[in-house]
């Protein structure tokens, strides 16, 4: 009785908040702002897939950023491919290609004039990587902070791969000049409410399926292995893949998160595969609420509008570092299950007050309840 | 030994050293179906190495075990939980941010697939089990409570329930009632000895008030190898036994 009640709550906080972000548009008439916030609900996105991973597996990922540039990539490139023949030299090449002399479009590069095939690539790619890495490691029991740095250390890699393959790649400029993203005739301007609902509508996707992958048995079952992983093999579960399930579920996620991201930005760069995003993910789910996808999601929200608040007033231009990271110190140090923690304590100590108030009132009716709880 | 054909489980000259300590050598240990086998031996006998070794936490250096007449010592541990082995560990290990009924729930492997158990809700059939293994360890009260709030019986008794609920053939439970008070202790010896032909098991035991009121069959291990086997009173009147627990004040008293 109690666990459905909560469940039904927390799906009901869910929807208010997909409902609230979908709304968002109606009251804001401003495409620089939009384009702003739907930049905010990407890293929402983001926040969600590594809550998934760091909070209910217990899988710190510090290379998030990785898949979520190779999803960015995917459609950059498609959307590059879209701009033939105006940003192209002879043969329908890039721009970035005709100047570094190459004359053919590279294979992996050819597929990407189907739209459809990028948007499979933009997810399945990064969930691939992942999965590939997370057999390496997981096999092998890596964990914790070990697997934390190779997760790191694989991401300085593929960084280091876009930069210095700049003939297919653009390098250090990454890919830029893109066309618009269109499907099924629909047009999605960067600077308008369109490409604003599409964000919003593939973070509320996102958030209800990830919810109900964490309701499942299957996420129980990952939450019960960052608890003790050991006991959940001699249960007979074949740990290593339910981890790297988690993994390549998260990475896809970052991965639709990049594509948005290039859609959003209008273009793909090396630096989307940063340190800086990675760690600045890490942080956003901490103030958040690690173990709680909406808390994850609101944490970015927060952290990323203060952050742009702060770094564009005149006031803060020079010290808002330094103000993200003392906010960042108060949140591990008196928050450590984040605002999603807070929330809950305080609800919890709501609840408490209203029920301790309802037997004072009526006596018969508070026994009539610890009796129903004792007989069921 | 020429029982060990159709015993349950047999180990077979197993060994297994850890960087030169043997700690288990030439272990030769029959179990049947439906038995309850006591376990019992001096500090570092390696009776918790040999449970390692049957459920795969540690792999033997040499030897063989079988179950149900098959080699299982190469398979992994969940491959090796899935032919029907549970294990309960001597530090209790639950899974401590979830509910009760959540750890039970998992407790219930018959379907281990990710993608299985990704369109598996809470509320399905194994709600009843559920309940009627928390009724059987009086954890009933305690379903919707988070496993980190129970006390240390209570919690030795989660992870015995769990056990159940994963429902396997044979069940190694090493040290079940350590830190149980004196009555939790009785009640815990009850619960086994009605286990008692549904599952085998083969219990790890110091306390020996607890093994004289479940045991059948004892098997006393010293030094990595099997001393003595037999009913309560033959292998404390054994004069082998005697001496490997000379000094420690004798078998009772261990």
């Amino acid at each position: 009785m109690n666990l459905t009640g909560k469940s039904a709550q927390q799906t009901l906080l869910y929807g208010a908040f997909c409902v609230a972000i979908l709304l968002v548009p109606l009251f804001l008439d401003d495409a620089f702002l939009l384009n702003k916030y739907s930049r905010y609900l990407v890293f929402a996105m983001l926040a969600v897939a590594l809550s998934l991973s760091w909070g209910y597996a217990g899988i710190l990922n510090l290379g998030q950023a990785t898949t979520f540039g190779l999803g960015s990539y995917c459609m950059a490139m498609a959307l590059k491919l879209g701009t033939v023949p105006v940003h192209t030299g002879s043969d329908g090449l890039p721009d970035f290609m005709v100047w570094n002399n190459v004359t053919e479009l590279p294979w992996f590069w050819a597929p990407f004039h189907s739209m459809a095939f990028a948007l499979m690539a933009g997810i399945l790619v990064p969930a691939a990587f992942a999965a590939l890495l997370g057999w390496f490691m997981f096999r092998g029991r890596i964990t914790g902070v070990y697997a934390a740095i190779i997760t790191l250390a694989a991401m300085v890699v593929v960084n280091l791969v876009i930069i210095d393959q700049q003939r297919f790649t653009g390098g250090f400029n990454g890919i830029t000049d893109l066309a618009q993203f269109e499907v099924a005739g629909l047009a999605f301007d960067a600077y308008s409410s369109s490409t604003y609902y599409l964000v919003a509508f593939c973070l509320s996707a996102v958030l209800l399926l990830s919810l109900a992958i964490t309701r499942s048995k299957t996420g129980m079952i990952l939450q019960a292995i960052r608890d003790q992983e050991d006991r959940v093999r001699f249960f007979g579960y074949d740990v290593a893949l339910y981890k790297i399930f988690v993994f390549a579920v998260s990475a896809g996620i970052a991965g639709l998160a990049g594509m948005l991201y290039t859609i959003v930005m209008e273009f793909a760069s090396p630096t989307f595969l940063g340190v800086p995003l990675s760690l600045s993910v890490v942080i956003w789910v901490a103030v958040g609420g690690r173990q709680s996808l909406l808390g994850a999601a609101i944490g970015a929200l927060i952290v990323t509008g203060v952050q742009g608040a702060l770094s564009e007033s005149e006031t803060f231009l020079e010290s808002w570092m330094l103000i993200m990271g003392g906010l960042f110190v108060l949140v591990v140090l008196f928050l450590p299950k984040g605002i999603a923690g807070a929330f809950e304590m305080l609800a919890a100590l709501f609840l408490r007050r209203s029920a301790a108030k309802v037997p004072s009132v009526s006596q018969p009716a508070g026994e009539a309840i610890t009796h129903g709880e004792g007989a069921s | 030994m020429n029982s060990e054909s159709n015993s349950q489980l047999a180990l077979c000259d197993v060994s297994v050293s850890f960087g030169g300590f043997v700690a288990v050598s030439g272990l030769d240990l029959a179990v049947d179906r439906g038995e309850l086998r006591c376990l019992i031996g001096p500090n570092g006998a390696g009776k918790t190495t040999a449970l390692d070794l049957i459920c795969g936490k540690t792999r033997v250096s040499g030897g063989e075990i079988r179950f149900e007449g098959r080699p299982i010592h190469e398979l992994k541990e969940y491959e090796i939980a899935r032919a029907g082995i549970g294990r309960k560990f001597q530090v209790p290990s639950v899974f401590r941010e979830l509910t009760v009924r959540e750890n039970l729930q998992i407790g219930r492997s018959h379907h281990t697939g990710v993608f299985a158990n990704l369109v598996r809700f809470g509320g399905s059939t194994d709600d009843n089990e559920v309940e009627r293994l928390a009724e059987l360890v009086g954890l009933s009260d305690a379903l919707e409570m988070a496993a980190a709030h129970l006390s240390h019986g209570q919690t030795q008794w989660l992870e015995i329930a769990l056990i159940l609920a994963q429902d396997p053939a044979l069940i190694l439970m090493d040290e079940p009632t350590a830190g149980m008070t004196g009555q939790e202790t009785h009640k815990t010896a009850e619960l086994f000895n009605r286990l008692r032909g549904q599952h085998t098991l083969i219990v790890v035991e110091h306390d020996m008030g607890f093994v004289r009121d479940i045991a059948e069959t004892i098997s006393v291990m010293h030094q990595g190898k099997l001393l003595a086997e037999g009913t309560l009173d033959e292998v404390s009147s054994d004069q082998r036994v005697r001496e490997a627990y000379l000094g420690s004040g004798g078998i009772g008293h261990a």
